[in-house]
């Protein structure tokens, strides 16, 4: 129930600022149109106008049943997301697969968002939970492939150092467990702080700094094992 | 031998990598993800139909100030009776791990776990995503209480981030993706 009336609350404290009303949106020429967000022919030039929208007014919009507006989030946030769910399931299908669905879920469920809190937070979190589930599901459920089917280095003859290490640390982070690997992905894919790790994670803020440090030993490790072998 | 900022280095170079490599291979995700939605609306609330009652078409000034007045009187009204009834969350007929259920359909999360950290509950009704259960008084019993609307929940608690999908007072467990989630159904009107 709270979040509906922080919800409420941050729509009156917003409002003001973002220029638009109530659940009206501001469009380009300023002009407020109540319920629709902006009347224009053309889906084209609808996305063409959320391109330049702030993310207050797009999840505004969003709140109202416009898709395309959803669209421009999923734009914005398609790379942090995807690479969330990569290096979290290493496997590029799965990571297609949660990506989707964490934007459909956050749509779907948008009114439990606090407008407080940050937006990517939430969304990384419903992502988080998403790949837990889907671990959790091929642990129990193994496919004969193997799991790691992000190509190493790819073409062998190649033998740069530094794509090299590349290779030898993404076939490291493979082999990491999941509970090391998911704070270094937020951390140095999505360079989030420690809090915000915690929070998606569901973890305290000192436990996510151990496991980054261990993390970072452990696929140290891993690679030196790796190149032994 | 390589220094740890050489690693942070190439992990950061790595995960980027690999995500340049595989996005532009699945396509416009942004086209997908809207075509799936079709013309569903996030789901509403209470709220959201309050809202559409009392919000004049133009200037909803008032219809915000109307809505937030009213609430907030709810509130204090919920607020007093609550505190009038002795505060029923010391409640001794609440079990010592499980939960509750409520008439106003208010649900009471109980763990015991006096070496946890943190602990916290995820389920269905909030997504999945974990509302932390709190241990004011460091007796090693965390509680939270949320406002379910009748219906049936699914639910794990998490202590210190791992999964504990059986709690003793659920109407049942089930298997979900080879872990065991709990399952409460809360009933609508008195008889919890």
């Amino acid at each position: 129930m709270y979040l509906w009336i922080l919800d409420l609350l941050a729509d009156v404290r917003t409002s003001g600022p973002v220029g638009s009303s109530w659940l009206e949106v501001t469009d380009v020429n300023h002009e407020t149109t109540s319920g629709k967000p902006c009347i224009l022919d053309t889906e084209e030039a609808t996305s063409r106008v959320y391109r330049r929208q702030d993310e207050v007014t797009l999840l505004r919009a969003s709140l109202d049943g416009e898709t395309a507006a959803w669209g421009e989030i999923v734009t914005r946030y398609k790379d942090a997301v995807f690479g969330l769910c990569l290096g979290f399931l290493r496997n590029r299908a799965d990571a297609e697969d949660i990506a989707q669905d964490a934007f459909v879920r956050a749509y779907v469920n948008l009114r439990r968002y606090n407008l407080e809190k940050k937006f990517s937070t939430w969304l990384f979190t419903i992502a988080a939970n998403l790949c837990r589930n889907r671990l959790r599901y091929r642990r129990n459920h193994p496919v004969v492939e193997p799991p790691d089917s992000i190509p190493g280095g790819g073409d062998p003859a190649v033998t740069i150092a530094r794509e090299d290490r590349q290779a030898k640390i993404k076939a490291a982070l493979s082999r990491l467990p999941y509970s090391y690997r998911a704070p270094l992905v937020l951390r140095f894919y999505n360079d989030l702080p420690y809090r915000d790790i915690g929070d998606i994670l569901g973890i305290p803020e000192g436990t996510v700094k151990t496991r980054i440090h261990r993390g970072k030993a452990l696929l140290k490790d891993l690679m030196e094992q790796g190149s032994d072998s | 031998m390589m220094k740890n900022h050489d690693l942070e280095d190439v992990l950061r170079d790595a995960l980027r990598h690999e995500v340049a490599q595989e996005l532009p291979q699945i396509g416009a995700l942004e086209e997908r993800v809207v075509e799936m939605l079709g013309d569903r609306s996030p789901r509403r609330g209470l709220i959201d139909h309050m809202r559409q009652m009392i919000a004049p078409t133009r200037g909803g000034r008032l219809g915000q100030m109307v809505v937030v007045g009213a609430t907030a009187a709810a509130f204090l009204m919920v607020g007093l009776f609550l505190s009038d009834r002795g505060l029923p969350l010391a409640d001794p007929s609440v079990g010592a791990s499980g939960l509750a259920t409520r008439s106003n359909q208010e649900v009471l999360f109980v763990v015991p776990a006096p070496e946890a950290v943190s602990v916290a509950v995820v389920g269905d009704f909030s997504n999945w995503e974990a509302v932390p259960l709190a241990d004011d008084n460091s007796d090693g019993i965390w509680t939270a209480s949320i406002p379910l609307s009748p219906g049936r929940y699914e639910y794990a608690f998490l202590i210190d981030g791992l999964w504990r999908g059986q709690d003793l007072l659920a109407d049942e467990h089930v298997e979900n993706y080879g872990q065991f989630t709990s399952v409460r159904y809360v009933s609508g009107g008195d008889g919890a």
